[in-house]
């Protein structure tokens, strides 16, 4: 490499990225296949399966995660415009999801409320510190929207993407099976509550799971987090700040 | 060859849907994200359309059944925080798994009960 003028492609930094999107990639599909050979089951997160070994890899090999996260940033940020796909199947479904606008909205008030309450109810009571608690407040909602309000009533807005993260897989792994437990098969319900309690993992689940629950699924997701933004940064300061 | 030029398009439409919401969102201070934006923007084209053109349907499809994969790197990010988790492991880990059921079953419990006194139940197996 020539270390004269401006490089404006670091092509040692693209070849680094693009090899951990491989290795992501591969994981991934290994991922898939378990989960196939398991019936499908939730239990058998992809995720959760994919990233393991991952953080094995680089705690074994000892390396630095900010080098994985160079290709890492990259499938973050096309989690956006994949994201904007959940437009079609909200198109396509558009004739169920309008008929629902009382169940949904009811739903998402009762479960942002007790996302929010129950976390920072229990982490109190089993003395956690403050800063875990307020970091534990948002955990519902996604990412970005998380770190935000966790900086926003003063907790750790990267303590906070890690709770959001463990959250989503706890919703995707037992979502089925508490839904199962309570007697909900109502696929919209289902979906409905996924995407409020578990975010954008949650709503990946709902989309293995039938579309209908996918598509309500990320209709919460995007509610909930309008909502949990708007207001639980100004309900911290009037009640606990 | 066609076919995959427009999948291609369709993909920079999705970008293109995401980036102007992310800049909108952020340019006016909006307290909606910026992908929440895109899916309003996307869903207004197809409105407009009055149809799902195909490759959009196809490439939408797609990447919705494997979202997954997109959250992988956000998993291994966890591990960053590993030393900052443990000083209160035991709170988090019970609040954590305590709250998304409670808010899963109170979620559901809800849209079930609303939905039985205004648009019927729908049971599916």
């Amino acid at each position: 490499m020539s270390d004269i003028g401006i490089k404006l492609i670091y092509w040692d930094r693209v070849l680094e990225a693009g090899f951990w999107i491989l290795v992501t990639l591969f994981f991934y599909y290994l991922a898939l296949r378990i989960q196939r050979a398991l019936g499908g089951t939730p239990l058998a997160n992809p995720v959760l399966l994919a990233s393991a070994p991952i953080i094995g890899l680089l705690w074994g090999a000892d390396i630095w995660v900010g080098d994985y996260q160079q290709g890492g940033q990259a499938l973050i940020w096309l989690l956006g415009p994949a994201t904007v796909g959940l437009a079609v199947p909200l198109y396509r479904n558009f004739a169920r999801v309008r008929p629902a606008l009382l169940p949904m909205a009811a739903s998402l008030v009762a479960g942002s409320a007790v996302a929010v309450l129950s976390a920072v109810l229990i982490g109190d009571a089993m003395g956690a510190s403050v800063e875990t608690i307020r970091s534990l407040a948002p955990k519902s909602v996604t990412t970005p929207i998380a770190m935000g309000i966790a900086d926003a009533i003063g907790g750790f807005p990267s303590l906070a993407a890690a709770f959001v993260i463990i959250t989503g897989i706890i919703g995707a792994v037992f979502g089925a099976f508490v839904f199962n437990a309570m007697g909900i098969r109502d696929a919209r319900a289902r979906g409905f509550a996924m995407g409020i309690a578990a975010h954008g993992i949650g709503t990946a689940r709902a989309f293995q799971e039938d579309e209908v629950a996918g598509t309500f699924s990320g209709v919460a997701m995007a509610l909930n987090g309008i909502v949990t933004a708007l207001v639980l940064p100004l309900l911290w300061l009037a009640f606990a700040g | 060859m066609r076919t995959a030029l427009q999948l291609t398009t369709t993909f920079l439409l999705l970008v293109l849907c995401d980036s102007a919401g992310r800049l909108l969102s952020w340019s006016l201070g909006l307290p909606v994200p910026g992908t929440v934006l895109g899916i309003l923007m996307l869903l207004g084209v197809l409105v407009a359309l009055r149809r799902i053109p195909a490759p959009l349907g196809r490439v939408a499809d797609f990447l919705l059944a494997h979202l997954n994969f997109f959250y992988i790197p956000a998993g291994v990010g966890v591990m960053t925080y590993a030393a900052l988790l443990a000083e209160d492991l035991w709170p988090i880990v019970v609040a954590l798994f305590a709250s998304t059921f409670f808010a899963m079953i109170a979620a559901g419990l809800t849209f079930r009960l609303v939905a039985r006194f205004t648009c019927g139940e729908e049971d599916k197996p």
